[in-house]
């Protein structure tokens, strides 16, 4: 095959000075010196965000374990024997799997706008220390809170608020404004929420673990129903987004479908369960909730399908793994449904099996 | 002609022959774009050749350094042997082949008329005194066989011509396009966006870093 020899491997030609001039003065630089090129941009950000989280598991203090539960079958992942730890350590499940799936989605969908605003790097740094924080406490059975990951959850949902309103003046400030077309293809609106939903469900871990264990209460208010509630809304919320970009999808494939009812009726759920007396046995919403879980797992599958639908399939990964359907995304319907969990947790008063 | 400058320094679009933005069938179609010569004829004789040759010349000059040019002229001798016709043609002229013979032979013929030698043996100046005499309509000798030079010019010479010349990845470098895309496309479809397939363009100052950029456009 004939290659194109004239644009062969050279640099492009520079000033060479007056001519006439030879010898030294026509010095051609043959190949490139620089060395530093050889390490990529995004390895710069992967290392700090990875060097930010493990500053913050080691801020947060060694987990004590004064109190580690009694069930004796559990070697890994000891649950705290107050329903209070256990239950804050469900909602650090929940904040771990929300923190994660910001970290990879933003972290894709950033690179793919090539963090053309400074502010881009935020989330993915943010993220990677909430997902430090919220890791740490999901280890941690001792029912004392930790003014470090405290801290850190409460910067996460600002960040996420801060995102919002990026996302939001993004939208607004294209031609068409808050149109159907904006609201498809330019920043996704919803997406710097999760971070705020992981922030606040980690702040409430923190506070659920100072809580009275037999009368847990938030701000004055029951926590158990407070949470339930408060849940039951982030599934709505999350819901919304997902339905925004699954119509935009057309629902071509009929799983489509399942994010936008399933996580409804589990708010449904969940708000039912809160009208219950305290202590009464919550079978149904927990059902719900585990339901939602595993929805938001085997999404991460059937996301990995729509990839391969992609022109080029998995081959064209670079393309199809950015316009295809985001594989993150779909966890942060998982990370709700845990701290449901953790919120049927509170208002059965007795730790759960799983 | 005077060298122009190289907005794509490094820039190869085959780089990305045996990346996910080409198929096979792609490979196939620029393999056999890429084995024309160009001297290669099979539809026009030695002598319309050697005219279209020079028309080639006139209509999409070339730098002189190049060490792989566009074979412009063999690219239409090539589309016109291989009966590939554009699907729509000017009611005023014949099918594309009898049009090109009988106007290269008319051109040829206006030459010898004007000047005394073959079109392919006069200089530029008089080359583009012919072409442009013949974008006027002004030349009706007989050769034309009532073929309007004019039409003749503008809805076969020049699309035929220019549209050879874009279709060879040599102008694909020298415009920085990005070539086939099936089934790999392109992602980031914003003002002053690239994706890391595409050609980087050299900012003033910046040459280093759009060459450094363009090596990888093939990973």
């Amino acid at each position: 095959m004939p290659m194109l020899s004239d644009r062969g491997p050279r640099p492009p030609e520079r000033d060479r000075g007056p001519p006439g001039l030879s010898g030294p003065a026509l010095k051609r630089r043959v190949a490139p010196v620089r060395v530093e090129a050889t390490v990529h941009p995004v390895v710069v950000l992967a290392a700090a965000a990875v060097g930010a989280g493990l500053l913050t598991w080691f801020a947060s203090g060694r987990s004590k374990r004064l109190d580690p539960a009694a069930s004796g079958g559990r070697r890994y992942a000891p649950r705290g024997s107050a329903v209070t730890a256990s239950a804050a350590q469900r909602l650090n499940h929940a904040s771990t799997m929300l923190a994660a799936s910001v970290l990879f989605d933003s972290g894709l969908e950033h690179y793919r706008g090539q963090f053309f605003n400074r502010a881009m790097y935020t989330p993915i740094i943010v993220s990677s220390v909430t997902l430090a924080a919220s890791m740490h406490g999901a280890g941690d059975t001792d029912p004392g809170g930790s003014r470090v990951r405290h801290g850190v959850q409460a910067l996460a949902g600002l960040t996420g608020l801060i995102g919002f309103g990026f996302h939001t003046y993004n939208v607004g400030k294209r031609e068409g404004g808050y149109s159907f077309q904006n609201l498809f293809y330019s920043a996704p609106i919803g997406a710097p929420m999760a971070l705020t939903l992981a922030g606040i469900l980690g702040v409430v871990a923190e506070r659920v673990r100072d809580a009275d264990p037999d009368a847990p209460e938030l701000s004055g208010l029951p926590a158990g129903k407070v949470l339930a509630l408060a849940t039951a809304g982030m599934l709505l919320g999350t819901t919304a987004e997902a339905g925004l970009l699954h119509f935009r999808g057309a629902f071509q494939n009929p799983a489509m479908l399942l994010p936008v009812t399933l996580p409804p009726l589990g708010a449904v759920a969940l708000a039912l369960a809160a009208t219950r007396a305290p202590g009464a046995s919550q079978t149904e919403a927990k059902a719900a909730m585990w339901a939602v879980s595993a929805m938001g797992i085997i999404g991460v599958a059937f996301h990995a399908y729509g990839v391969a639908r992609m022109m080029g399939g998995w081959g064209n990964w670079r393309q199809n793994l950015i316009d295809g359907p985001p594989l993150p995304a779909p966890p942060s319907f998982s990370g709700v449904a845990l701290g449901g969990l953790a919120a049927l947790e509170l208002l059965e008063r007795r730790r759960s099996r799983f | 002609m005077q060298s122009r400058k190289d907005l794509f320094p490094g820039y190869n679009v085959l780089a990305k022959r045996d990346t996910p933005s080409w198929n096979p069938k792609t490979r196939s179609v620029i393999d056999e774009r890429l084995a024309i010569t160009p001297r290669t004829h099979r539809f026009l004789d030695a002598t319309e050749f050697a005219t279209l040759l020079a028309v080639a010349g006139r209509i999409v000059p070339q730098p002189a350094g190049r060490t792989d040019p566009v074979p412009a002229a063999a690219m239409v001798d090539h589309k016109l042997a291989s009966r590939e016709h554009d699907g729509y043609r000017q009611a005023g002229l014949p099918e594309q082949g009898a049009a090109w013979r009988l106007g290269l032979k008319a051109l040829d013929a206006e030459a010898r008329a004007a000047f005394g030698a073959a079109f392919g043996e006069l200089g530029a100046w008089a080359q583009d005194t012919l072409l442009k005499a013949c974008e006027d309509g002004s030349l009706r000798g007989p050769a034309w066989d009532d073929m309007p030079s004019d039409l003749f010019f503008k809805k076969r010479l020049i699309p035929d011509l220019v549209k050879a010349y874009y279709a060879h990845p040599t102008a694909w470098n020298e415009i920085g396009w990005g070539g086939p895309a099936s089934p790999r496309g392109y992602v980031r479809m914003d003002f002053d966006r690239r994706d890391p397939w595409e050609a980087a363009e050299a900012k003033p100052g910046r040459e280093d870093e759009a060459y450094q950029e363009n090596l990888r456009v093939g990973r």
